[in-house]
């Protein structure tokens, strides 16, 4: 389990480190739509990009204006101070408006601080629909986006290579699976914190450490018996993007609630849904990877990702909705009130919040909140 | 007769209250100190002297406030919110909806006939529309704050002024300053920014019923008025302002 | 919301308003100086329409009809799409559909009405979108989730990717209000022919939805005859365009505004190829006779708003250029990306050009105009690539002779808050001094107009620039 805490708390995690020293590049990724099964096929690590450990933001201010959501501030930050030195490439894609103009802002603060853009620097343009051209132009993308890591990396990457990663990948989907098998019982014997930590932990260790210390975890959780929820709430965490374990531990440190799933973008949703591992693979990674997303930034389809949140809810037997959205996202925080609005009529509470990322985090106005929403349901 | 009591800890102020068959028999309101635990040490002697009592004698206490944490002779914590809806709901009876504009945030709450808090808002951005932006322009205006409600009615033409951003408003007020906009003109813009942004978190939570005010801002009449009037629901209007009394009300 | 503001709909307020002041200077002299002493809360908005003579009628009436189309659309069986300006209305029309533009509809109520749009705006916020969403869509949204506004039948935006709070907006619209939606994607290029092609794909399917909506096929003949329209339009804006490199400019600051607020109303129907007629007509005069268009008859400075313009409240800012003698050489909104137009020029593949010869040049046609209006256009993809914003605003900034260059938004804007400080430092890099306004557009309430005004004079000043 320490091993999932070091990935999920450590931008350097020993992990990625020992990756590293062994000689084999790594690349990091924004956003859930670049399919990491591409990098493992050609022996790359992929490593969701994240904005943990942040502790000032006057690079991020500097490039970035004062109207942005924090995390791809924080992205920025990190790597004006180098933490980022060990990428040996970085794929930007356009999830939302702020973090797509991290790559002007990370390639023009690159001409102020040196040595800070990693070579390959690439922009993967996603669509932001999945139907007919959207699928065909994402998976054009994906075809360069070989290409480009082929030759940039002097690589080969065959579709052998990016079916077997595919089942790889698939393996830890299974487990964490599992693992939201269990989260649904009645007696839940694991803290959301650290099922959220393990979930965040695959995005950016090596997938074959990844799925040997979950198959091993997972066993483990197996033959716990005690219950961690008896007597507490049972809470859903929704909303903006979130890679912090601080905020899951925020709610469950107060001694009321356990989080029994989650709908986020570092979560369960895009790490625990598998691929098919039979048929084209790239059109098995477009499907997904596109067509799975359940992002409001796919414009236009609440209806369907409500319908996935209320089989979350009913699959968690969550008693209640939590609903953060950071400050300036405009898409988790509109929607958070539709959902409000659709929930609490169904006789759901919802508790919505809107709160800073990164070093600014004010805790305790949000655990105020946290704690009268826990009073209250 | 069962004597029970609240502690509320605040960044700025504390207050302690003691209950004996559902009446208050003492309360204290003191300055903060910069220990939560000594504040709220503090806070409790003084409302046990008020009301005659000894500390032994109290059986039951809930602390809230921000350093709720911090009160080690409490028995229960409780937030804020929860205890605004029950204390609420103990002062009026009828009411079904609460606001609070304290010196650093601003909540509105909906509660049931028991005073549980169902729907509650909470503003999410900085200091406009709390107390400390009445402070700001209260000070820039060189007058009590106090003062600045009444000016409301005196207002002949009020100014608009940047409202989303305190430190912004605190220029456009030293600019109609200097341009020799008649104070009660600025006064009666600057209340009307604050009842522009209470409304839009009341409005928020559908308030129905009475409405119960609560929280210094709650004395400005300036500030009451226009939002009254600004909100199709607002009914028999606030009730008496009251400063924030901590705890559960009520014997347990 | 205040009880007062629920008394009226907003665009019955408005369209009434508008129509009756076009219709008065129809009347004499002394009947226009009459009714100023009833309207003291618009005299000044009126007086700046007025004293741009034909234009500024025209202008007005050309507005006056949007509200009357959209007030008797369903009367005559039209459904009302909601959409942004960076969707091209033509289509809509050819289609028998009334747009309602939210850009529009927010704007004009900061222009013309002296209490702002700032009740609709919080209106949103109360159920639940974020205040930090663009002011420039909440006001129109405010006014029709409240249902002081007819009823919208569907929803349509080109802006996903573009402008992420924008579409954003729409899509809450259309989940609150329980109404199709259909949103137009764009690649983050343009120019080259994967892009083009997808504009086409996309723009196709928008065609299937709105057939789906209204129950009607594209009658072809119909969009030929407002594309002819659109040509006549682009001919009459290029000669604007000609105009506006003159020194000093002919143009009048107001006549910017006519000029976009016109093509994202009116696009493709004669309203407003009269309205740029008589635009022309009055800048070739004053060409003619060797006079600014600036009322002052001195033209102090040049400037090139590299985004939006400001547009609250009582036409403050257009105003301001007047008093300071500002000659405004348009903005990011003002230009069509006609392949006639001189500024194209060094930008490959940035414009669009018209074919009528068949259905699918028609298609291909709208489709590449479409991608071309502002935002959608140069918005899309990284700053500093080719056909995006910098090179865009350095071609325009350059060929108008601007002085400096400004760029004015909205908090909501994250697309451009997301870069602006490193495109001013490339501005300032080629040479233009650069000014970033921390306001909103479209509502003072972030920044008050005493403020905003008073950094514009601090910048001219600190740059030598007046």
């Amino acid at each position: 389990m320490q091993v999932f805490h070091d990935a999920a708390t450590q931008v350097q995690c020993p992990s990625i480190m020992d990756w590293k020293q062994s000689g084999r590049p790594v690349v990091g990724y924004t956003c859930s739509y670049t399919p990491g099964e591409i990098f493992h096929a050609a022996d790359i690590l992929p490593v969701r990009l994240r904005g943990i450990e942040t502790d000032g933001m006057e690079v991020g201010d500097t490039y970035f204006g004062p109207f942005i959501c924090s995390f791809p501030k924080c992205i920025l930050q990190l790597a004006g101070k180098g933490k980022f030195s060990f990428l040996d490439g970085a794929i930007i894609t356009p999830g939302c408006d702020g973090m797509r103009r991290l790559d002007e802002c990370w390639r023009k603060a690159g001409e102020d601080f040196k040595g800070i853009v990693p070579d390959y620097f690439y922009y993967f343009d996603v669509p932001h629909k999945s139907e007919d051209h959207g699928m065909s132009w994402y998976l054009d993308e994906i075809k360069a986006l070989i290409e480009g890591v082929e030759r940039h990396f002097q690589v080969n990457i065959t579709m052998d290579k990016i079916s077997a990663a595919i089942c790889e990948f698939n393996k830890g989907r299974r487990l964490l699976g599992e693992i939201e098998d269990l989260r649904a019982k009645d007696d839940v014997v694991v803290s959301g914190t650290d099922v959220f930590a393990a979930t965040v932990a695959g995005t950016v260790m090596p997938r074959e450490e990844y799925t040997e210390a979950l198959t091993v975890w997972v066993a483990e959780l197996k033959k716990r018996t005690t219950s961690l929820s008896r007597g507490k709430k049972r809470v859903l965490l929704i909303g903006s993007v979130s890679d912090e374990i601080d905020l899951f531990q925020l709610i469950e440190d107060t001694g009321k609630a356990i989080i029994v799933g989650e709908n986020l973008c570092f979560g369960i949703r895009y790490e625990g849904c598998e691929i098919p591992e039979t048929g084209d693979p790239l059109a098995a990674l477009a499907s997904h990877y596109l067509g799975s997303s359940a992002c409001p930034r796919m414009f236009g389809k609440y209806k369907e990702r409500l319908q996935l949140l209320k089989e979350r809810i009913t699959k968690s037997k969550a008693e209640g909705v939590i609903m953060q959205n950071i400050r300036f996202c405009d898409l988790h925080g509109a929607e958070n009130a539709l959902f409000e609005r659709d929930l609490e009529a169904m006789g759901i509470p919802c508790l919505r919040v809107e709160r800073e990322y990164g070093p600014h985090i004010d805790a305790g106005r949000m655990k105020l909140r946290i704690a009268a929403f826990l009073e209250r349901i | 007769m069962t004597i029970v009591a609240g502690c509320d800890v605040g960044s700025l102020t504390s207050k302690a209250v003691i209950f004996q068959n559902n009446r208050i028999i003492g309360s204290s309101i003191i300055k903060s100190k910069p220990r939560p635990g000594d504040s709220a040490e503090a806070a409790f002697a003084e409302a046990l002297a008020a009301a005659g009592v000894a500390a032994e004698q109290v059986e039951y206490c809930i602390g809230t406030g921000y350093g709720r944490e911090k009160i080690a002779f409490v028995n229960e914590v409780v937030s804020e919110i929860t205890c605004h809806g029950k204390g609420a709901r103990w002062m009026l009876p009828t009411a079904e909806t609460v606001i609070d504009i304290g010196g650093q945030d601003c909540k509105t709450m909906k509660i049931d006939k028991n005073g549980n808090v169902g729907k509650f808002a909470a503003n999410d951005k900085c200091a406009s529309g709390t107390g400390r932006f009445l402070e700001v322009m209260a000070k820039v205006l060189n007058i009590g704050i106090h003062e600045l409600g009444g000016l409301s009615q005196k207002a002949r033409n009020p100014v608009t002024l940047a409202s989303t951003c305190t430190v912004w408003a605190q220029a456009d007020i030293i600019k109609f300053i200097n341009s020799g906009v008649p104070l009660e003109d600025i006064g009666a813009g600057i209340n009307a920014a604050m009842a522009a942004r209470v409304a839009i978190l009341v409005n928020a939570v559908k308030p129905e019923g009475d409405i119960f005010m609560t929280g210094g801002v709650a004395k400005n009449i300036g500030v009451v008025e226009l939002w009254k009037n600004s909100s199709a629901n607002a009914s028999s209007g606030p009730g008496k302002p009251i400063p924030k009394s901590p705890g559960r009300w009520g014997p347990r | 919301m205040r009880p007062e503001i629920r008394e009226y709909r907003y665009d019955w307020l408005m369209g009434s308003t508008l129509k009756a002041a076009a219709a008065v200077p129809s009347g004499s002299k002394k009947e226009t100086e009459q009714t100023y002493r009833y309207i003291p809360n618009y005299q000044k908005v009126a007086k700046t329409f007025y004293s741009a003579g034909e234009p500024g009628v025209l202008a007005l009436k050309l507005l006056a009809t949007y509200f009357e189309n959209i007030l008797t659309a369903h009367d005559q069986g039209k459904p009302i799409a909601a959409t942004t300006f960076c969707n091209s209305p033509v289509l809509l029309y050819a289609m028998d559909v009334v747009p309602a533009t939210f850009e529009i509809l927010t704007a004009l109520g900061g222009v013309l009405w002296k209490r702002g749009m700032f009740d609709y705006m919080d209106f949103c916020c109360e159920i639940g979108m974020t205040e930090t969403s663009c002011s420039s869509q909440r006001g129109a949204m405010g006014a029709v989730l409240s249902g002081l506004f007819e009823s919208i039948d569907f929803v349509v935006c080109d802006t996903p990717g573009v402008c992420d709070t924008n579409a954003n907006a729409f899509a809450f619209v259309s989940e609150y209000l329980n109404k199709p939606f259909f949103q137009l994607n764009y690649p983050s290029s343009i120019g080259d022919d994967r892009s083009q092609n997808y504009h086409v794909d996309d723009y196709k399917a928008m065609i299937r939805f709105i057939e789906t909506q209204t129950g009607k096929k594209l009658d072809y003949a119909r969009l030929a005859e407002s594309l002819t329209e659109v040509d006549r339009q682009d001919a009459l804006i290029a000669d604007l365009e000609d105009m506006l490199l003159l020194k000093p400019m002919p143009l009048p600051p107001l006549f910017s505004l006519a000029l976009y607020c016109g093509r994202f109303c009116f696009s493709g129907h004669p309203e407003y190829t009269r309205l740029l007629e008589s635009l022309v007509r009055s800048a070739r005069q004053r060409v003619a006779d060797g006079v600014p268009g600036l009322k002052s008859g001195k033209e102090n400075l040049r400037v090139f708003m590299s985004y939006i313009d400001h547009y609250t409240v009582d036409m403050n800012f257009y105003n301001y250029l007047e008093e300071r003698g500002i000659a405004l050489t348009g903005s990011i909104l003002t230009r069509n990306f006609r392949d006639n137009n001189k500024y194209t020029a060094d930008m490959p593949g940035s414009s669009y050009s018209i074919d009528l010869s068949s259905p699918e040049a028609m298609l291909n046609t709208v489709a590449q105009m479409n991608a071309r209006l502002p935002m959608v256009r140069s918005i899309r993809g990284p700053y500093d690539r080719p056909g995006m914003w910098l090179e865009e605003s350095l071609a325009l900034a350059k060929i108008t002779q601007a002085d400096c260059v400004i760029y004015n938004g909205t908090p909501g804007c994250r697309n451009t808050w997301g870069m602006v400080k490193p495109f001013a430092r490339d501005m300032e890099r080629y040479g233009f001094p650069t000014h970033i306004m921390y306001d909103d557009a479209f509502d003072d309430r972030v920044e008050s107009w005493s403020n905003t005004r008073e950094r514009l004079d601090e910048f001219f000043h600190i740059r030598g620039l007046l």
